[in-house]
């Protein structure tokens, strides 16, 4: 018996030490806590990359295909916006990955208040998850719904939004004016934290305060909010104004990650089966002035009897804000405002570092002579020529006159009617069948 | 001590004065003829009395002696002893009259019927027969001995009542998926849990469906793989929840517990056993795959189709018709319109045959050998045996080898405390053949889709690559059978050491102290190697390709080879103490009480290592210096892993019986585990279960029923818990690295998955009751059980909207329960001297019932609600109508696939909701068996055995994969008959987009693209109900007599002969190899097997 009184203290003992003997630290895994780990997690978001704006260009018309091209199966149904009875080879829009970068943004803003750190990093981790959070749904809402139209924009319908993960709800879908409502209230917070000016090369994918101005100008040039654009535009030309002079250097593109003009470089531009496969469209070839233009040759090189993208997969291309574009918001939001004058010259500042010289003057010439619809024209025009195969085109189509685009492809002809319902694009099929609100 | 001091006043204490007598005799067993050594002999009814060194108390002794190592006994008695007993534990006691003769006796001891004295080992704890309560089976490895089984699991087939043994996968070495009464999980493992000599066994989980191709491809090390069979001595099979809930969470699905052989007492024993075995190659024709005369025809008719176009320019007729510009001509005018060299060409096909059953089938030669040394004193028993297994599997390129090495020792230290050692060593090595991400190149998969007229070597003996196995439009990347086994390897070797000690100390009679370490060391080793001219490094080298600047392209992997090692090193320790105390009092009472603590901890490391451009010569590879190669995962040279658990339990069983008629059984068990992440209080899980057993035997009513020599009635009631480890409240993240613009590289945090806050432990119910009855003397011997198993809040993957972030979450979703019954029977059909015949059968019948389950909106199929868990839903046909297009019923009429799906034009198909698209299906069957069982039927003769084995299954419902897709036929592959009777019968018509009919672009366009719930897999026409019984070994044995083997020196020799799984009877199984593996294109078949072997014993 005496036995027992042993036992039972054994047994105690190993009792408590037991807690000990279970607390095992997986290597490898973690809860985020420190502002290190919450950084290191939404590197995570930001390393997600999504090839939306490869096959928007697909949709738009800077580029043509060949029916015999390789995987042409991929991206046929896209490119004659056959959306209806498409392959079931062919390649879907982002949408889960959208949702997967906010749900990183989502949780790091949440945390925002525990987090422990230095707190000018914090503010700026918070920042920037606020930042990226509104990017998404800022692509997202031009990728799946009608364009921001003030009048009717509470009632178009738009796209689910969440900021707070919770495994019961549902995501019905939202109108147009809340999610930029949303957009709008992150780019607020966001400039509130923000406080590093501009990003180190390398981390320039990293939202900053330049680049949430960038953001901004943006959103309000969608909006048709013009002189709010402009104010954005300018706040943040004076960070940076820099921009790249082809005249003196075409060793890169002034969209590459590297270049003076770089503001964010976040988003693909570009891909293998676009390089290669794909050649880029006459109307667009045919719109610069091959002579006098810089970039024709610096963005396009003629393989066999076309021309085709310079910029590919390679993460050197990838781009979402730069300087250039700061110049064009501004000037056509000036141009709205009947600022005729100041239109002008912000486009001429641009153009003189794109233009040889003589080039140059025949443009000043030509744009002075212009008319305020005329100017507004040419400088659509003058956004195509410089943001080509960077991801914009498709938006802005969308957001001017949704003009007529007529394609051959495979020997027949193709074309999307001015304002044609396709110029919104439908939920993806996988998402429809795991929401049923879509 | 009281009864002997009355006992002592009755008797007359006459020995010293009396006449005495001396008694000796010989004591030899009835069946193995061979002397029982350590047999108590005694005189029944003398006690002599010896004083003690206490006063007033008088010790009693029996007069006796036991026998020795030959089986002799002499001991003197006095003259008036009637007779002495004799008597062996597992030998039926026996009375010898010795008033007449009492020297030089020939006694011949019987096994008792095992029954009762039998003491069941639960790995636990031994718990003697008549007090168990559980429903448990125990097999004696020597009985279901077959020889070319390369593991244990497999000879289980057809054995245990309630537990279903279904062949995977014919590959040599590959596992059996065991399920023991049911499915009771959604998605976890079903695997039940293996326990050697009291350790659990660690090793893989069995994956779940042996449709996917990668299940079926990858070479994965299991638990019992390392294990000789001829080591072990038997197999005890724990079903229900008061035997396993002693084992924990773990032992959800059942327990096995095997006991190997120790050395027994006496002079040392030799064994060994020696059988080549012969497995036979696979019948291909059971494939009903298109010769080359009947696939030319085919592809002549679509040619001639000019409706459909998927894939026209594939096959070797189209591609002879292009040469020539003769394909429309061809569709326009007929055969006879095309030029004489092109009608040649394609004749020439018909002429052209290869067998790709011979291409990758063999016949093998295999064999096993085996030799044990065992013996024993009265202090000490040792047993040593060394093994040899070597099959080449049935698919060419294929082998499973096996070596073992067992020791065991066990040693009495004192009379109180002794002390086990035993090591298993083994390693296993595994062949087999590489296949890429695609199907394409499994060789089961590619034998039916390779064209019968496509020669493998051409005349000069190169090799010919299959013009028909294209990459993308423009990329062949030249594939052949024959160039890919010879020049690609994989192989996967584990060497395995168990290492066994125990500590049993006897404080006294009824407590004892027992502590039991086990730890268990793997080594294994994976090596996958693709020379650089196969398919697998070119298929790699895809993945390496970018665009050089200039409009073409570049590869960056360089040129040579590609190898992939993986290493994996686990360790693992099981440390338990148990304190054992067993009394009784009065005589009536019995109780037992174990007390006790495990303690296990287990980690693995595993690393992953690729290396390309290697040189198999030089043995060496190049290093990629492209910086593109850092972001692709594919090409990551070296990756590590580490993972660690630790478990710490403490469990209890009280057993208490009274007047060995009634037993009460509880236990209760606390298991704690690490969980990083999961909230605190799921730590520890509590299991419990409650039993009881009432033997009726030992009711005086029952001493009127002679006919029944064993009644005994269980009940059980157990609860368990199970939380998933994966699964937590908290973000969980793991590192990762990633390089988002050039140049930088950074750590990331991934998150694992989604965070769920609502996560709870899974509860299982169980209960039992079950009877045992003896007849006749156990001449007739029936179980049968009856079982209930609830599982609640079982954790399952639900998918949820994609704006959550996730595509899945875990979550605890559904209720499963399982009903049904075992029964077994054993009878003694005829015994007599010469011949004997018994018969053992068994039937289980497993339902179960998903009770609840969440219901997504957006699912196509109907929920498991109300059925089965493995509920085959599919959709009902009516035929096709006049154009081959398939119609269906709905509401007893008989509609067109337009109505019934309601297909409008110029929509992105079907306007069914997704509601109404689960009102398409129907319940047609149950993915499980009705009922299983075995029936095995032994025979002898003199000195022959004759031993057939049969198991079976009665009702499944299986699904095939469709032979063919109506608007996806590429004429550049091969495809079963059934493709021939597309249009007739219920095979849907082969349609594009023109062909005429009313409505057949709509069709075409659904069945094309449109069908986001596939459901052309679910018509009614894949599904079949399968019942078969397959012979699964006939064995004919012939032992040496006694004669023979005197001259021969040896105390035993067999011959045996047997055939293995050589016939099946029951469905038809047509288009595959066979009935259980059914509707899997991948599976390798199930070898037929004949094998001849002697056993030999010094």
């Amino acid at each position: 018996m005496k036995y027992f009184k042993y036992i039972t203290v054994l047994f105690i003992a190993s009792f408590i030490s037991c807690n000990d003997y279970l607390d095992i630290d997986p290597i490898g895994q973690i809860i985020p806590k420190t502002v290190d780990d919450y950084r290191s997690f939404l590197t995570t978001a930001y390393a997600s990359t999504k090839e939306h704006k490869v096959l928007s260009t697909y949709r738009g018309d800077e580029l043509s295909l060949k029916s015999d091209a390789v995987g042409i199966e991929q991206y046929e149904d896209i490119f004659t916006w056959n959306d209806e009875n498409p392959s079931p080879l062919v390649r879907s829009f982002a949408y889960a990955s959208f949702y997967n970068t906010i749900f990183y943004a989502n949780h790091v803003i949440d945390n925002k208040d525990t987090m422990t750190g230095a707190q000018e990093e914090i503010d700026q981790l918070v920042g920037e998850a606020y930042a990226l959070r509104a990017l998404q749904y800022f692509e997202l809402i031009n990728l799946y719904a009608v364009p921001y139209n003030k009048t009717t924009a509470a009632t178009d319908v738009g796209i689910p939004i969440t900021t707070h993960y919770d495994s019961d709800k549902t995501y019905p879908k939202q109108s147009v004016q809340t999610v930029y409502d949303l957009i709008l209230s992150d780019i607020e917070a966001s400039e509130n934290l923000l406080n590093t000016v501009e990003q180190d090369l390398g981390f320039n994918y990293r939202f900053s305060v330049v680049a949430i101005h960038s953001f901004k100008s943006r959103v309000f040039l969608y909006q048709n909010e013009w002189q709010k654009s402009v104010d954005a535009s300018e706040a943040a030309l004076e960070i940076n104004a820099n921009l790249m002079d082809l005249n003196t250097s075409t060793d890169i593109m002034p969209s590459e990650y590297n270049s003076v003009e770089s503001i964010l470089a976040l988003e693909t531009v570009a891909s293998f089966d676009l390089a290669n496969n794909a050649s880029i469209s006459q109307t667009l070839v045919d719109s610069y002035e091959q002579d006098t233009d810089l970039r024709f040759a610096l963005y396009f090189t003629p393989i066999n009897d076309a021309y085709k993208s310079k910029k590919s997969a390679n993460n050197k291309f990838k781009c979402s804000f730069r300087v250039a574009e700061l110049y064009l918001n501004k000037a056509e939001a000036l141009a709205e405002l009947n600022e005729h004058a100041l239109a002008s010259t912000t486009l001429l500042e641009l153009a003189k570092y794109r233009y040889t010289t003589e080039g140059f003057e025949d443009y000043t010439a030509t744009i002075n002579g212009l008319s305020l619809e005329a100017l507004k024209t040419e400088i659509l025009e003058e956004r195509k020529r410089e943001l080509a195969i960077e991801g914009h085109r498709w938006n802005d189509l969308r957001r001017t006159s949704q003009a007529q685009i007529s394609k051959t492809f495979g020997g027949e002809i193709f074309i999307l009617e001015q304002q044609d319902a396709r110029y919104v694009i439908p939920f993806p099929k996988d998402a429809q069948i795991s929401n049923p609100n879509l | 001590m009281k009864k002997i001091i009355y006992l002592l006043l009755l008797l007359p204490t006459v020995l010293l004065a009396q006449e005495q007598k001396t008694i000796s005799g010989n004591v030899f067993d009835a069946n193995a003829d061979m002397p029982v050594i350590g047999a108590s002999v005694y005189a029944s009814s003398a006690i002599i009395s010896h004083k003690t060194n206490i006063d007033g108390v008088i010790q009693g002794a029996m007069l006796g002696s036991t026998t020795d190592f030959d089986g002799n006994f002499k001991f003197t008695v006095s003259s008036d002893i009637k007779s002495i007993i004799v008597s062996y534990m597992g030998y039926e006691t026996q009375k010898i009259d010795v008033t007449k003769n009492f020297t030089g006796l020939k006694i011949i001891l019987k096994e008792a019927s095992e029954r009762l004295n039998e003491v069941i080992v639960t790995g636990y704890q031994k718990i003697e027969k008549r007090k168990m309560t559980s429903s448990y089976a125990k097999v004696k490895v020597a009985e279901i001995q077959q020889a070319g089984v390369a593991n244990v699991d497999q000879m289980l087939s057809g054995q245990i009542s309630g537990v279903v043994i279904a062949a995977t996968n014919g590959g040599p070495g590959a596992p059996a998926k065991i399920s023991i009464r049911g499915t009771s999980t959604l998605n976890g493992s079903s695997d039940p849990l293996w326990v050697l000599d009291g350790i659990p066994l660690e090793g893989n989980d069995i994956p779940k469906d042996f449709g996917d191709k990668d299940n079926i491809d990858n070479l994965e090390s299991y638990a019992i793989a390392g294990l000789n069979p001829e080591d072990i001595e038997s197999i005890t099979v724990l079903k229900d929840a008061s035997a396993t809930s002693i084992y924990g969470a773990r032992a959800a699905n059942g327990v096995i517990v095997i006991t190997s052989k120790r050395g027994k007492k006496g002079a040392m024993r030799i064994n060994f056993n020696a059988t080549s075995f012969v497995t036979q190659k696979a019948d291909f024709s059971k494939l009903n795959l298109m010769n080359s005369d009947q696939k030319v025809d085919f592809e002549l008719m679509l040619a001639g189709r000019s409706d459909l176009k998927y894939q026209s320019n594939r096959g070797a007729v189209a591609r002879i018709l292009n040469n020539y510009g003769e394909y429309d001509n061809f569709a326009s005018n007929g055969f006879n319109s095309i030029g004489l060299e092109a009608q040649q060409e394609i004749n020439n096909l018909r002429n052209t045959s290869t067998n790709w059953g011979d291409e990758l089938y063999q016949m093998a030669l295999n064999q096993q050998y085996s030799l044990s040394l065992s013996g024993g004193s009265d202090k000490n028993d040792y047993y040593f045996s060394a093994g040899v297994f070597d099959e080449k599997g049935a698919t060419k390129g294929t082998g499973f080898k096996r070596y073992n090495i067992t020791i065991k020792d066990n040693f009495s230290v004192t009379n109180k405390l002794k002390v086990g050692a035993s090591l298993f060593a083994s390693q296993n090595s595994s062949d087999s053949y590489i296949t890429g991400v695609d199907a394409y190149t499994n060789p089961s998969y590619y034998s039916r889709t390779a064209n019968p007229y496509l020669k493998v070597t051409d005349a000069d003996g190169n090799y010919v690559y299959d013009p028909d196995l294209i990459e993308r439009s423009d990329l062949n990347l030249d594939y052949n059978i024959l160039e890919e086994r010879e020049n690609t390897e994989y192989e996967l070797t584990s060497n395995s050491l168990k290492a066994i000690f125990d500590v049993n100390y006897e404080f006294n009679k009824e407590l004892q102290f027992y502590s039991q370490v086990g730890l268990q060391l793997d080594f294994e080793k994976t090596e996958k190697f693709g020379d650089e001219n196969s398919y697998y490094t070119r298929k790699y080298e895809q993945k390496s390709r970018y665009s050089d600047g200039n409009g073409g392209y570049s590869y960056f992997l360089p040129e040579g080879g590609i190898i992939q090692n993986w290493n994996s090193d686990a360790f693992q320790y099981n440390w338990k103490s148990t304190i054992n105390y067993n009394t009784s009092f009065n005589d009536i009472h019995e109780l037992d009480v174990m007390v006790g603590t495990e303690f296990r901890k287990n980690n693995r490391t595993m690393i992953h290592t690729k290396g390309f451009g290697y040189n198999p010569n030089t043995l060496t590879t190049t290093a990629i210096t492209d910086e593109r190669a850092l972001s692709i995962a594919s090409f990551e040279t070296y990756r590590k892993t580490y993972i660690e658990n630790a478990y710490a339990s403490f469990f209890a069983t009280t057993s208490y019986t009274f007047d060995k008629r009634y037993t009460v059984f509880g236990s209760l068990r606390y298991d704690g585990s690490n969980l990083f992440g999961v909230d605190p209080k799921y730590r520890y899980l509590p299991l419990w279960s409650m039993a009881g057993s009432w033997n009726l035997m030992q009711e005086e009513f029952m001493d009127y029923v002679d006919v029944v020599n064993e009644l005994k009635l269980r009940a059980s009631y157990g609860v368990q818990g199970n939380i998933d480890k994966t699964t937590s409240p908290y973000v969980l993240g793991e590192y990762y690295q990633t390089s988002i613009l050039p140049g930088n590289t950074e750590e990331i945090i991934r998150a694992l998955n989604a965070p769920n806050a609502k996560l709870r432990w899974e509860k299982t119910v169980s209960s039992n009751i079950g009877f045992d009855l003896g007849l006749l003397d156990n001449r007739i011997y029936i179980s049968g059980d009856y079982y209930q198993r609830k599982s609640s809040d079982l954790i399952g993957l639900k998918s949820v909207p994609l704006e959550s972030g996730y595509s899945f979450i875990n979550t605890n979703w559904a209720t499963i329960s399982n009903k049904g019954f075992e029964l077994a029977i054993n009878t003694r059909n005829i015994h007599t001297t010469n011949f004997d015949w018994s018969t053992s059968f068994n039937i289980s019948h497993n339902k179960s019932l998903v009770e609840a389950i969440e219901i997504r909106d957006e699912d196509f199929k109907p929920s498991l609600k109300g059925h089965s868990v493995n509920a085959i839903f599919a959709i009902k046909t009516a035929g096709l109508d006049s154009n081959g297009l398939p119609l269906f019923w709905k509401d007893g009429k008989k509609i067109s696939a337009v109505d019934f799906y309601k297909l409008t034009e110029a929509t992105d198909g079907s306007q069914l909701s997704r509601e109404e698209h689960r009102g398409l299906y129907s319940y047609v069957g149950d993915g499980a068996p009705k009922f299983s069982g075995g029936l095995i039927n032994t025979f002898n003769y003199k000195q022959f055995n004759f031993k057939v084995s049969a198991n079976f299954n009665i009702k499944q419902t299986v699904k095939q994969a469709p032979s063919y897709h109506p608007t996806l036929v590429d004429p550049g592959k091969n495809y079963s008959t059934d493709i021939l009777k597309a249009g007739t019968g219920g095979f849907p018509g082969l349609i594009g987009y023109t062909t005429p009919g009313f409505d057949t672009d709509l069709v075409y366009n659904w069945f094309n693209s449109s069908d986001d719930g596939r459901t052309y897999n679910d018509l009614d026409i894949w599904v079949k109900d399968i019942s078969y019984l397959r012979i699964s070994s006939i064995q004919l044995g012939y032992s040496l007599p006694k004669e023979q083997l005197d001259k021969l020196k040896l105390s035993r020799m067999n011959f045996s002969l047997e055939g293995r799984n050589l016939f099946v009877f029951g469905s038809n199984y047509d288009g595959y190899f066979d009935p259980e593996t059914y509707g899997s294109i991948y599976a390798q078949p199930i070898p037929k097997i004949i094998s001849l072997g002697v056993n030999l014993s010094f």
